[in-house]
């Protein structure tokens, strides 16, 4: 297991995708998280840039959002979107390109076992998670930082336990979504099909679907318990403003508790990783 | 002369057709044995059998005295496929080190095995800008790094220069020499007289197992293309007379 983790960290640190798909990540966060919403700020006073903000409750409620103590909740915020699906995208990547090139062929009938293999690039990819997880926190108090001095408000650090629980939420939704990513790279034994099926699932089906489940009660039922819905509901539950309120994130709802949504990602989190094992374990290895 | 692998009466039908008639063979441990035939004739099947991949209807294949495809041969056996099998958006080196780092093993042992294939100066460039038979070459080192006591290799010449391709051989054999075993697939037959034994295969069946010089003795003549050829007259002679006699 360890020369399977070490080799498949020395595969996502070389592999530009990795590089390029967490720097989409970090530029979007700080771009949606930040910047859009500062520059909204500052001109609200009829640059034609928000004219949205109107009054100075709304400019107070924007500027409170980008101040450091809201930066765990900043964390959250985009990942049950737009970050999920990058992070799908890496997952599916991962483990398809292995089946595109044909490197799983020659590791699974040679060695190390398909489990270890696979689990090493399951852990790889959890430690890749954590970090730029880190590393997204890390620039998101340093952008919030520079907007308190730059609107000399005070700078209030995010108290220790908002700050892991923001940091335990970013890690289980974005590791939900990867884990997805890695089952669907799994299933169809390449990254295009897998990226695509992907994408459409967490950006465009899940939002139709929550569209039929206004018309169709019992579709609701369903809706509910989707991958996004939780994600959307835990970011919700610690403090990202929904969809439908105007400041809000798309993706973050309010459907399930923070409870409900947290044991339905844990939930899907193992039933991802699960069934990747077990697909990868139990198919022949074709060449 | 010690069996390293041993293949018994095997049978392997894939979809609903037998590809695999009932071969038999031994390839003796540290050398270099040459599975050639045409294009479709069951090279890949069987090697696939051999590396313990393939499910077999009848038949036992049992490779350094265990049987194909048990864990405790997953160390022991390296597996070149016929389709390169290298990351394309990574260098010569990573994929290398990658591979290297998957059997425990480090930059020394890779950086060794790209240079072995003849790839040291092309050792930073992303696979994915290679030709063909770089690509392959690639592959080939990621299968040598671990030095494994068998090696598998599915026609790794194929799209390589002659002076590579005397070089590959010239590696091949020194493998063999410090005591791997190398099963060796083509469908070129000049390859076969670089080999220490031929296994000749043919629409499943294998029609000669021997040395170079045993296989031209008994087919009367010196070239291995042409004794190829009359062993397979031979064999549709026998078998027309078979069909005959009934």
């Amino acid at each position: 297991m360890i020369a399977s983790l070490r080799a498949e960290l020395l595969r996502l640190r070389r592999w530009p995708v990795t590089w390029v798909l967490c720097g989409t990540w970090l530029v979007l966060n700080l771009a949606f998280g930040y910047l859009f919403n500062y520059l909204s700020y500052r001109s609200r006073d009829g640059s034609g840039f928000a004219e949205n903000i109107t009054d100075a409750a709304t400019a107070r409620v924007l500027l409170r959002h980008l101040m450091p103590d809201q930066a765990p909740i900043t964390l959250v915020a985009g990942l049950p979107m737009f970050g999920g699906a990058l992070l799908l995208i890496l997952g599916a990547i991962t483990v398809g390109s292995g089946y595109g090139w044909g490197t799983w062929k020659t590791i699974f009938t040679t060695r190390p076992r398909r489990h270890t293999a696979l689990g090493g690039t399951m852990a790889a990819l959890g430690i890749v998670l954590a970090g730029l997880i880190a590393v997204t926190f890390v620039l998101d108090l340093i952008a919030s930082f520079t907007v308190a001095a730059a609107e000399s408000q005070p700078t209030t650090w995010p108290s220790l336990a908002d700050s892991a629980q923001g940091f335990g939420a970013a890690l289980l939704i974005s590791a939900m979504w990867m884990a997805a990513g890695v089952l669907l790279g799994t299933l169809t034994r390449g990254p295009a099909l897998a990226v695509g099926l992907g994408l459409v699932w967490s950006l465009v089906v899940e939002n139709l679907l929550r569209g039929v489940a206004g018309l169709l009660g019992p579709v609701a039922n369903v809706t509910d318990v989707l991958p996004g819905t939780a994600a959307g509901s835990l970011a919700g539950a610690v403090g990202a403003l929904t969809q439908s309120d105007p400041n809000g994130t798309p993706g973050v709802t309010a459907v399930i508790g923070g409870t409900a949504a947290t044991i339905l990602l844990g939930a899907y989190l193992v039933l991802f990783l699960a069934g990747s094992l077990t697909l990868t374990a139990r198919r022949d290895v074709t060449t | 002369m010690e069996t390293a692998i041993e293949v018994r009466d095997l049978v392997v039908v894939r979809g609903k057709r037998e590809v695999l008639h009932g071969i038999s063979a031994l390839i003796p441990r540290g050398s270099v044995t040459g599975l050639l035939g045409p294009s479709g004739s069951g090279k890949t099947t069987l090697m696939r059998a051999i590396v313990g991949v393939q499910i077999v209807k009848s038949g036992t294949v049992t490779v350094l005295g265990d049987p194909a495809g048990t864990a405790r041969l997953r160390r022991r056996v390296g597996y070149l496929t016929q389709a390169p099998s290298v990351y394309a958006d990574l260098t010569v080196r990573e994929n290398a080190r990658y591979f290297a780092s998957l059997y425990g093993l480090g930059a020394v042992e890779a950086d060794r095995a790209v240079v072995d294939v003849g790839l040291g100066d092309a050792a930073r460039q992303l696979v994915g800008t290679l030709s063909e038979g770089q690509r392959s070459r690639a592959s080939l080192a990621c299968a040598l790094v671990s030095n494994p006591d068998v090696l598998i290799l599915d026609e790794p010449t194929v799209g390589q220069d002659p002076v590579l391709r005397d070089e590959l051989w010239a590696r091949f054999n020194a493998l063999a020499a410090q005591g791997s075993t190398l099963l060796v697939s083509s469908h070129v037959m000049d390859e076969a007289g670089r080999c220490g034994q031929l296994l000749l295969i043919r629409e499943g069946r294998l029609i000669a197992e021997d040395t170079p010089d045993g296989i031209r003795a008994a087919a009367g003549v010196q070239d291995l293309d042409e004794a190829f050829l009359r062993l397979i007259r031979a064999q549709d002679r026998t078998a027309t007379t078979a069909d005959g006699g009934r």
